[in-house]
C-alpha cells in the first residue's frame, strides 16, 4: 500500500530520512532504516569537511536553528560507513555538496563506487554560503548537474532551496541536466532570535531553519516545482506527522523527507508516521499512496480564478455563550455583531475572507461557497 | 635484531616472517600469532627500503613544492599529508627554490629511490619532461597549473577568474588607480592572473596603466621593495593587487613604514587567504583559495591512479575548484554584499 517507484528506487514506503546529524555514520543510516525509513540518506559529504566548527542548535518551541556544516569524516571513511549502512538492507542515498562541476562529480563517482543507491546533490545549504545559495544561479545548477548525470550510472537528485527567485526555472534546469529527481527545501538561513538582555543573537553566526515553521514554504515550493517540471519530487521541510506526508504527496509530491522531527522526537517517528499513513489508506480505501499524488495540486487556482468562487462566512448554530468577542473585534469589515446572544452576520459586508473562522475558540463559524 | 633473527627465535622460514608482514592474511593464524608475538617481544621493525624493494613500492611520494617557506603552499601540503598519511603513505617534501632545474633534480631523486608517486605544485618543470614521467608508468598529479595540465591529472583553481574578481572588487569600491604585484611572468597561473587583471579595468574602461604591473618572486622582500617602487611613481596607485597574501603582508608594512594608511591611503587586497591573513592588521581581504582542498583532492588523485594503474577506465581528470571574495577591512568595508559569512 506504501510502496512507491521514487526515480527507479523501489522504497517500502515514502518517507525518506534527511541528509543529517541523524544520519552521520553508518550505525545511524542502518537504524533508521530499522526504524522504518523507506530510504536514508547520509549527512551531507564533501570534499575537504569543516573540521574546527563544532555544531550549535537553538530550538524556540516551533523551529530549529542549526549550524551545522557537512559530515566531519573524509570521504574514505564513507567506504566502510556505506557498508554498515546497507548490512541489513535497505536504500542508501549519499549526499554531497561543492562548488565546482568536477569537484562534485568527483565526490558522486566514489560514492557510488562505494555503494551508494542514488546521489542527492545539495546545493542549496545556507550555511557559509553568503546571500545567496549555490543554487541562486540556474546555469550554475545545470552545470554541475550534467557533469554528474554523465559521469555516473545511479540515479541522481538535487535538493533545491527557498533562497531563489525562481525555484520554477532552477527546477527546470535541474530537470533538463538530467536529475532524475528534486528534493525540495533546504533549511532556510536564519537568526532565530536575540538575547535583548546581553545584545547578542541566539546563536553567533547564521543558520538553517528547519522545522514545523518552514512547512507551508516547503509546501508551496514543492507545488511550485510540481507545476514547472514532470519528474518525482521529494517534498522537505516539517514533517512531523502522516497528515505532514499527505499534504506534500496531494501537492506533487512522490515521496518526502523527515529530518528535525527525528531530532526532536527520536528515530521512532519513522515508524510511528508510517503506521500512521498506512491506517489513513486503509481507512480511505487507497490501495497504493501514488493515488494520492497531486490531488491538491489541482485545486491550487491562479489569483485572478478566485472570483470565480465567492466566498462568505456562516454560523449554523447561532446561539453563543462564549462571551470572547473575538470573532467581532478581529472581522476586517465589521460584518459580524451580536443580537440577542446570538451571532449576526451581515451578508453584504461579509467578503469571505476566512478570518473569523480560524480564531473562533468554539468553531462555530464556518466559510462556504456561496454558488 | 633483523628479519633472520625473528625467524629463528619464532621456529619459521625467514620467508614466513615476511608474509606476516606483508601479506599476513596469507598465514596460519596459530603461525600468524607466534611470529607477531616474536616480533612485538623484539621490537622488531622492518627495513623499509627493504621491504619497498620486496613490495615493489616503496609507501613514499614525492611532493615538489617551489618554496616551502610559503604558507599558501603548506597548507595545500597539509591537505595532501591528512590524506596520504590516513592511506599509509609518507610523504617527502622536496624544495624547488623556484628553480625549474632543481624541481626536475628532486623529481629524478624521487624516482630513482622508487616512490610510489609524485605530486608537483605550482610546478615549472618542462612539459617534455612531465610527459616522459607519465609514459614511464610513474604516477603523477599537479596541483595548479603546470607545463601538461592536459596531460596529467590536476586539480586548480581558475586563476584569470579569481583576480578578475579581486580587481572588479576594487573598482566597485571606487579605485580607478589600482597596481598589481605578481609572481614571475614565466609561470602560466601568474599570467592567468594577468590577464583576469586587465580584463576587470578594461570591462570598466580603465586604462592598463604598465608601470602599475610589476612581477617578482614571492617573497616579503621583494613584495616590500616593489611596493616602494610603486609609492615612488609620480602618480602612485590608490590599490595595491597583490596575488598572493605574502605580497600584501609585505606590501602593507611597506606602506606603514611611509606612514601611509591602510585602508584610508591605500587598500590591499591579497589573493590565497592563508590563516594569517585573518589575524595580521589590517585584517586582508583577500581571494578564498581552497589551498587545503586542493591538497586532499590531490592526494586522491594520485591514489587513484597508484591503485587503478592497470585498470582500462582510466583516463586524465581535472578538477577545478571554485573561489570566493573574502572582504575584511584591508579594502575597506565598502560593498560587503559579497562576503562570505
Amino acid at each position: 500500500m506504501l510502496e512507491t517507484n521514487f526515480m527507479g528506487l523501489k522504497l517500502k514506503n515514502p518517507i525518506i530520512v534527511s541528509a543529517g546529524p541523524w544520519n552521520g555514520d553508518g550505525k545511524k543510516l542502518r537504524n533508521n532504516l530499522k526504524a522504518g525509513a523507506g530510504a536514508v540518506i547520509t549527512e551531507t559529504i564533501v570534499s575537504d569537511p569543516y573540521s574546527k566548527i563544532s555544531e550549535q542548535v537553538a530550538y524556540n518551541g516551533q523551529g530549529l536553528q542549526n549550524i551545522r556544516f557537512y559530515s566531519r569524516f573524509q570521504l574514505e571513511r564513507w567506504k566502510e560507513e556505506l557498508k554498515i549502512a546497507k548490512s541489513d538492507g535497505g536504500i542508501v542515498i549519499t549526499s554531497i555538496s561543492g562548488h565546482s562541476p568536477s569537484e562534485v562529480t568527483y565526490l558522486a563517482k566514489k560514492l557510488e563506487k562505494y555503494g551508494a543507491d542514488a546521489i542527492e546533490i545539495s546545493l542549496s545549504s545556507p550555511l557559509g554560503e553568503g546571500v545567496e545559495v549555490a543554487c541562486s544561479d540556474q546555469n550554475f545548477v545545470y552545470d554541475i548537474v550534467k557533469h554528474v548525470v554523465e559521469n555516473v550510472k545511479i540515479p541522481v537528485m538535487v535538493k533545491l532551496s527557498q533562497h531563489v527567485n525562481n525555484i520554477s526555472e532552477v527546477s527546470k534546469a535541474a530537470k533538463n541536466a538530467g536529475a532524475s529527481a528534486i528534493s525540495a527545501i533546504n533549511t532556510i538561513r536564519c537568526i532565530l532570535g536575540v538575547n535583548i538582555e546581553k545584545g547578542v543573537p541566539l546563536l553567533p553566526t547564521y543558520g538553517g531553519y528547519s522545522g514545523a515553521p518552514i512547512r507551508p514554504i516547503a509546501l508551496a515550493s514543492v507545488a511550485s516545482i510540481a507545476q514547472s517540471v514532470d519528474i518525482p519530487i521529494c517534498g522537505v521541510g516539517g514533517v512531523e506527522n502522516y497528515e505532514n506526508v499527505i499534504e506534500y504527496m496531494m501537492l506533487g509530491a512522490s515521496a518526502v523527507q523527515i529530518g528535525t522531527a527525528l531530532m526532536l522526537n527520536g528515530e521512532s517517528v519513522i515508524g510511528k508516521i508510517a503506521n500512521d499513513l498506512e491506517k489513513w489508506c486503509t481507512n480511505k480505501e487507497i490501495s497504493s499512496i501514488d493515488e494520492i499524488r497531486g490531488k491538491a495540486l489541482e485545486q491550487i487556482k491562479p489569483l485572478d480564478e478566485l472570483s470565480l468562487q465567492p466566498m462568505t462566512c456562516k454560523c449554523d448554530d447561532k446561539v453563543c455563550k462564549k462571551d470572547c468577542n473575538l470573532c467581532i473585534e478581529y472581522c476586517l469589515e465589521n460584518a459580524i455583531e451580536f443580537v440577542n446572544n446570538k451571532i449576526k452576520i451581515d451578508k453584504l459586508k461579509c467578503i469571505g475572507c476566512g478570518l473569523c473562522v480560524h480564531i473562533c475558540p468554539t468553531n462555530k463559524l464556518q466559510i462556504y461557497d456561496e454558488n | 635484531m633483523d628479519i633472520r633473527e625473528i625467524a629463528k627465535k619464532a621456529g619459521v622460514s625467514v620467508a614466513t616472517v615476511s608474509r606476516v608482514q606483508n601479506h599476513p592474511e596469507t598465514v596460519a593464524n596459530a603461525t600468524r600469532e607466534k611470529v607477531q608475538s616474536v616480533i612485538d617481544e623484539c621490537h622488531y621493525t622492518p627495513n623499509w627500503f627493504a621491504r619497498g624493494m620486496n613490495l615493489g613500492k616503496a609507501e613514499t611520494i614525492g611532493i615538489i613544492v617551489p618554496d616551502i617557506l610559503n604558507p599558501s603552499y603548506m597548507e595545500i601540503i597539509k591537505g595532501i599529508e591528512d590524506i596520504m598519511s590516513e592511506s599509509g603513505y609518507i610523504t617527502v617534501i622536496c624544495d624547488g627554490s623556484y628553480s625549474t632545474e632543481k624541481e626536475e633534480e628532486s623529481i629524478d631523486s624521487l624516482i630513482k629511490r622508487n616512490t610510489d608517486g609524485l605530486i608537483i605544485i605550482s610546478s615549472s618543470i618542462s612539459r617534455k619532461k612531465l610527459l616522459s614521467i607519465k609514459s614511464k608508468g610513474i604516477p603523477i598529479v599537479s596541483i595548479g597549473e603546470s607545463n601538461a595540465c592536459k596531460e596529467i591529472d590536476t586539480v586548480k583553481i581558475d586563476y584569470e577568474k579569481a583576480s578578475y574578481k579581486a580587481t572588479k572588487h576594487l573598482i566597485d569600491i571606487g579605485y580607478d588607480k589600482i597596481a598589481m604585484i605578481n609572481g614571475p611572468k614565466e609561470k602560466r597561473e601568474n599570467t592567468l592572473r594577468l590577464e583576469g587583471f586587465k580584463r576587470a579595468l578594461e570591462n570598466s574602461n580603465i586604462n592598463v596603466e604598465n608601470n602599475y604591473i610589476l612581477h617578482s618572486q614571492i617573497s616579503l622582500d621583494e613584495g616590500y621593495l616593489l611596493t616602494k617602487k610603486l609609492l615612488k611613481l609620480k602618480n602612485p596607485p590608490r590599490a595595491i593587487f597583490a596575488t598572493n597574501d605574502i605580497f600584501a603582508f609585505a606590501s602593507m608594512a611597506a606602506l606603514r613604514d611611509n606612514d601611509i594608511k591602510v585602508p584610508e591611503d591605500i587598500a590591499v587586497i591579497g589573493f590565497d587567504n592563508i590563516q594569517l591573513s585573518r589575524m595580521i592588521e589590517s585584517k586582508l581581504t583577500t581571494i578564498i583559495n581552497p589551498l587545503h582542498k586542493q591538497g586532499v583532492l590531490g592526494a586522491r588523485l594520485l591514489i587513484d591512479i597508484i591503485n587503478n594503474q592497470d585498470s582500462e577506465d582510466s583516463f586524465t581528470q581535472e578538477i577545478l575548484l571554485e573561489t570566493k571574495i573574502k572582504i575584511r577591512k584591508s579594502c575597506g568595508y565598502g560593498n560587503r554584499i559579497g562576503e562570505i559569512f
